[in-house]
């Protein structure tokens, strides 16, 4: 599909998620996921997994949704989207965009076995996946996201692994688009949907979505710490187009991890007397790995 | 036309016939022709349908949840552990009301592994809300499918046909398969009841709470006990299209003045009934129910069938462990109380794991409870391999 | 309770959404409030108001009626007020503050250009009042007493309007026809004006008070005051007052090579850089040094630019006269001791350090006095005339402002009293009690968020070169480019006023902040705010803040 450019960079306000969710005040998802289903327009259908999002987005009888919607489990939004590309070619209907959403878990745990299964056969799915950085929707535990020091309930000593790299492993699968956006740039998030709408084949778009429940910190910062979290290094913000990386956003000017660390709860513990624990150089090793090999 | 055929090939000839628009399969033994046989018709342009090759039986059966919800015929078949595997997806495709109908090449559960025959594995699903059909044989086989499809899209129910794996899918048996133009006269073209669609925007799969879980289970299970209707009509339908008699709810062979009542389904009925015809040379009165629709689960027509029958034994390939029979347990709970006081039901297990089923067997167990009632019994256990030290 | 659907499938047309409100126990508002340039304004203008004209619509027009609300003398402004607006400008605190001094010259002038005429608000009130005094307080006070409908008279004791505006502040600053023009135009409301009438001397004050409802005495301070050194009275040594008077009435003053100002404020700064234009060569002697000097940073920079000498720590000890006419100054080295009443450090004599500098001419630029001639009236210190807190003096309906009342200060201060006394005036007229707006609360640079902006280059007006400047008394800024000026007033933040980013509309995660049918602007859908706080954390001008829930 054609898109010129006064289209691609055109920001969308049409609600197509719209008020009356069940979500927090200041979640990152929910912001995100208008700003997904504007970018998207009304020509889509949205298979969601279960996850925050499908909670607190489609209870019977007040969904929040104007686009159609199919949830079905956790694990499989990405085989359900698949389903439904494969019924519109073979009924010949379309073009439709097709978008499968889903968290944490639905993506690269539990689900990744039906995101990586789409993104082989190369079917005609744009798969966004709203980054928390841990299971939210059943109290904050764990996942493959969960950053290097985070405390969870279920890590409640501290996260001792990094956080899986979906995003590179979503392009090793071959497919044609992959990028990853935050909510705090909603111009810039909705152009990479745009864009990748316009291409044919698997695309995935990785959204950075802070919880303010979950990362212990006021609903008003959300914004505002997607930009440390970039600033820091600590989530690259990149397109790659047939595996290649480029449009990097560069850190003007860069941050030390401490000021990104120090506004969110689930941290607090490595700072106790205002003193910082180790685990905090590893963090910041992890952020200048980052601009280093992206060329932050 | 008559064919002398393979039961997964001739259930795969008549699947394509009722123009699937979206099929996706995993292979797993037994079930593998029934797949490469589709995939070898869609391959050779015979049938216009998406193949897709999914990476699991869970893949699998989401992929056809997504379809349908888009408004595609779509088809599935699996046993087993794949099966299994794709449980929660069952529950959630009955749920939506989503007219899927899957192929179950009846098989054993692991562990131990074992791909040989039990019916186990559609034991397992019986409280998902699908409407599960078994086939006597090859011909049967085929000939649900055609009504499946029929069934479950004017239901709103999905359906699964089973089949016992290798005993019916790789048998060769002579198999009548229609004209493609009769199945298009039986089976018209899919229209949807509810699909996602930008043009008509609705949400499928929404969350209920507690105000609204337990109307829909009571729902779901009325619209099941409701589809009796439905099964017979269409059973019967396809008698007269086809001529021949397929399907339906119960079927009976030499009920009427037999002294005995086997309940039995599958496959093993065709042993079952061939016992008959030899007991009955030798004087004894023995008759057959044979179970065609285990759900919804034909209670009424059992106990109409079997409510002068003292003496009854439910014969069956699967067993609730640490508990017993399944069917057994069904058929007992037919009865209202007051009749079952003097009433013999027996209940045998039997052909687990693919365990051949020989007329001696057979034999053994009519002559046993003729003599007095049995509570459980494995039917051709073999003691020597059991310790009773190390359970 | 409707019917459960099929399958639970809902048609998304008709869903009656959830009132996600009811969560809220922090509201979002909409809150004006004052910037601080406003603020700091003495003349309490709209800088914000204009300046957002101009960034948005582009239109001079629709800036230059927002500023003259306030302020009916911008392209005088433009050129002489020193500007504390900047010095309060948030955007000083991320690359530089906006440059609103040549915004505002740059509007004046384009009224100028195009004829803008001041609107009248009322009509045909009969009270009349006589404003004594055309200066910048005299001249903003008849204004807006006018444009209330009031008849006003105003009388001045110079052959021309304007006051020190006119007579004090030499042409290169601000030339003579624009004061004319903008003068004339204030006048076009319907004011009277009578001149060479000395108020005190020509008409008794009494006769005033009988003929008119109200007084307004913007006198100004614009007597000389000299020190008292030996030699004050020969000839060759003027009052700074005096010196300018004479210049910028058209008399050629022949200053001789040798020109010494004496004293720090900014008549001497304009003595000195008259007298360079004259052809002399200039030194200022203040006994203090530049840090103290009173006079605008802006003027004494130019000055040092121009060439002009600056003796600090000197202080005159006598002026040395020769057949009536003063040859040169006997001066003294001073040292700076402990802060004096004035709060600045006390300037000590140190002895044995006395010097002789040569003058031809010595102006001494050492403070204005107000003339009290035939004006009877309670002063404080016995310098300054009295009022209460509503401007008016002692006697009942007479009110004053200016220099006279506060000191010697600026022409916008000045507009600024004349503003209040004109609110004073009729509240004293309609027997109401003072009547005082609520001020909105300041916005500080703390409470904006700037990360949505770039930094950038501020404005910077060309001045002519030196020798340029020094040939004539043009005006030094000859002209300031339109579309810069409104490339610059996009940088303003707009501090505590809704802009339009949009930032609210599209960070409420639960789409709650909507586009007003009525206003266009943004307004809050209570049924479903949760109270986040998004919209105000990144609101960039402060305008939403949470307050808490009702």
């Amino acid at each position: 599909m054609n898109i010129s450019a006064e289209e691609l960079n055109t920001v969308e306000k049409k609600d197509l998620f719209t008020s009356g969710h069940r979500a927090c005040g200041g979640c990152g998802q929910a912001l995100a996921a208008r700003l997904v289903a504007d970018a998207s327009g009304e020509n889509t259908i949205a298979c969601v997994a279960t996850g925050c999002l499908e909670v607190f987005s489609s209870p019977y009888p007040d969904p929040s949704w104007r686009i159609p919607f199919l949830h079905s489990l956790f694990e499989n939004a990405a085989a359900v989207a698949s389903g439904v590309e494969a019924a519109y070619k073979a009924l010949n209907k379309g073009p439709v965009n097709i978008i499968a959403q889903g968290g944490d878990g639905s993506t690269a745990d539990i689900g990744f076995q039906c995101i990586s299964g789409m993104f082989e056969r190369g079917h005609n799915v744009l798969y966004v996946c709203y980054d928390n950085e841990a299971y939210m929707n059943t109290g904050v535990q764990r996942s493959s996201f969960t950053p290097y020091g985070a405390r969870t309930t279920t890590t409640p000593m501290g996260n001792k692994t990094r956080k899986k790299n979906m995003p590179l492993l979503a392009a090793d699968h071959g497919i044609p688009y992959v990028a990853t956006a935050t909510v705090d740039d909603f111009r810039d998030l909705q152009r990479k949907v745009k864009t990748a709408l316009s291409i044919e084949g698997p695309k995935y778009i990785h959204i950075l979505a802070p919880c303010p429940l979950g990362w212990g910190h006021h609903g008003e910062l959300t914004v505002k710490i997607c930009r440390l979290a970039k600033d820091t290094g600590l989530y690259p913000v990149f397109e790659m187009t047939d595996g290649k990386v480029s449009n990097v956003q560069k850190i003007p000017v860069k941050v030390p991890v401490e000021e990104y660390l120090k506004l969110q709860g689930r941290f607090k513990h490595l700072f106790k007397k205002g003193v910082p624990a180790p685990e905090v150089a590893e963090i910041q090793k992890i952020a200048n790995e980052n601009i280093e090999r992206f060329n932050l | 036309m008559l064919k002398q055929i393979e039961g997964s090939y001739g259930v795969a000839e008549v699947v394509a016939m009722c123009r699937p628009n979206v099929i996706s399969a995993y292979p797993i033994t037994p079930q593998t022709h029934i797949v490469e046989d589709l995939a070898m018709l869609v391959g050779q342009g015979k049938l216009d349908a998406e193949f897709v090759n999914v990476e699991s039986e869970f893949a699998a059966a989401s992929v056809v949840l997504g379809a349908s919800a888009a408004g595609a015929r779509a088809y599935s078949a699996t046993t087993s552990q794949g099966l299994l595997l794709m449980c929660e997806v069952i529950y959630c495709i009955a749920g939506m009301r989503l007219p899927i109908v899957l192929t179950i090449a009846n098989r054993a559960i692991s562990a131990p592994l074992s791909i040989w025959n039990d019916q186990q594995d559609s034991m397992a699903l019986r409280d998902a809300g699908w409407i599960q059909l078994h086939a006597e044989d090859n011909q049967e086989a085929a000939d649900l499918h055609i009504q499946a499809f029929k069934i479950a899209e004017e239901t709103h129910l999905p359906v699964m046909v089973c089949m016992d794996g290798f005993i019916l899918t790789h048998a060769y048996e002579p198999v009548d398969i229609p004209e493609p133009k009769e199945v298009d006269v039986f089976l018209p073209s899919f229209t949807p009841k509810h699909i996602v669609d930008p043009r008509a925007p609705k949400g499928i799969g929404l969350y209920a709470d507690p105000r609204f879980y337990l109307e829909t289970r009571y729902i779901l299970h009325r619209a099941l006990e409701k589809s009796e209707d439905t099964i017979k009509k269409v059973s019967s339908e396809f008698s007269k299209a086809f001529g021949r008699d397929s399907g339906g709810f119960i079927k009976t062979y030499k009920l009427k003045d037999a002294d005995l009542a086997i309940v039995s389904m599958g496959s093993v009925v065709g042993t079952i009934k061939d016992l008959i015809d030899q007991l009955e040379e030798e004087g004894k009165k023995v008759g057959l129910l044979q179970i065609c629709s285990y759900r919804p689960f034909p209670r009424q027509a059992i106990y109409e069938a079997l409510k002068d029958k003292m003496n009854i034994v439910v014969l069956e390939k699967s067993v609730s462990l640490g508990r017993g029979g399944i069917l057994a347990s069904d058929v007992r709970w037919s009865f209202p109380r007051a009749e079952k006081k003097d009433r013999n039901i027996s209940s045998f297990i039997a052909g687990l794991g693919g365990r051949n089923i020989p007329m001696e067997d057979l034999r053994y167990m009519v002559e046993k409870v003729e003599k007095e009632p049995v509570e459980l019994e494995f039917l051709g256990l073999k003691k020597e391999l059991i310790s009773d030290k190390d359970l | 309770m409707e019917k459960l659907p099929l399958g639970l499938v809902y048609d998304l047309t008709k869903v009656v959404p959830y009132k996600t409100g009811s969560w809220r126990t922090l509201m979002p508002v909409n809150i004006m409030q004052t910037p601080p340039c406003t603020h700091s304004c003495p003349a309490g203008n709209d800088i914000r108001g204009f300046l957002r004209a101009l960034a948005e619509k582009q239109s001079y027009e629709d800036a230059w009626h927002i500023l003259s609300r306030t302020n009916p003398l911008p392209s005088t402004c433009g050129r002489v007020c020193p500007h504390p607006c900047e010095a309060g400008c948030n955007r000083r605190d991320f690359d530089s503050p906006l440059a609103i001094n040549s915004s505002e010259r740059a509007v004046g002038d384009y009224g100028l250009e195009n004829n803008l005429e001041h609107k009248k608000l009322v009509s045909g009130r009969k009270e009349k009042i006589a404003v004594v005094g055309s200066g910048p307080a005299g001249l903003s006070c008849a204004f807006h007493l006018a444009k209330r409908g009031f008849k006003v008279k105003i009388y001045e004791a110079n052959s021309e309007p304007g006051g020190m505006m006119r007579y004090g502040i030499p042409p290169y600053r601000l030339p003579n026809y624009i004061l004319k023009q903008e003068i004339e135009n204030i006048l076009r409301l319907g004011i009277d004006l009578e001149c060479n009438v000395k108020v005190g001397v020509n008409i008794p004050l009494d006769q005033l008070s009988h003929e008119y409802d109200a007084i307004f005495l913007g006198p100004g301070a614009q007597k000389g005051v000299s020190i008292n050194v030996p030699g004050k009275d020969a000839e060759g040594v003027y009052t700074g007052v005096d010196f300018l008077k004479q210049v910028n009435s058209g008399k050629w003053m022949e200053t001789g090579k040798e020109v010494v100002v004496i004293g720090g404020g900014n008549t001497a700064m304009d003595c000195a850089r008259v007298a360079k234009r004259l052809g002399a060569n200039v030194s200022v002697v203040y006994r203090r040094t530049r840090v103290e000097m009173p006079a605008i940073t802006d003027e004494i920079d130019e000055a040092m630019e121009e060439r002009i000498m600056f003796r600090y720590h000197t202080n005159p000890v006598k002026l040395v006269v020769d057949e009536g006419k003063v040859v040169g100054i006997l001066s003294v080295q001073m040292e700076l001791k402990e802060p004096d009443a004035s709060g600045r450090a006390r300037p000590v004599p140190i002895s044995g350090s006395e010097a002789f500098i040569p003058a031809d001419t010595v102006i001494m630029a050492t403070g204005q006095a107000v003339d009290y001639d035939g004006l009877d009236i309670q002063k404080v210190n016995n310098q300054w005339m009295y009022t209460n807190e509503n401007l008016m003096t002692s006697m009942d309906g007479i009110f004053a402002g200016g220099d006279a009342v506060a000191g010697l200060e600026t022409v916008s201060l000045a507009i600024g009293q004349g503003t209040r006394a004109a609110s004073a005036i009729e509240d004293y007229i309609e027997g109401n009690r003072e009547s005082t707006l609520a001020q909105p609360p300041v916005v500080f640079s703390k409470d904006l968020n700037t990360y949505y902006y770039e930094k950038q280059r501020r404005f910077e007006k060309e001045a002519m070169s030196i020798h340029s400047r020094l040939k004539n008394f043009r005006e030094i800024y000859p002209s300031l480019d339109s579309q810069e000026i409104i490339e610059e007033s996009k940088r303003c933040f707009s501090c505590g006023l809704c802009f339009h980013c949009g930032n609210c509309h599209m960070y409420c995660p639960d789409s709650a902040v909507k586009i007003s049918q009525s206003t266009g602007g943004f307004e809050f859908d209570y049924d479903f705010c949760k109270g986040c706080g998004l919209c105000s954390k990144e609101c960039p001008c402060h305008y939403i803040q949470m307050t808490m829930e009702k």
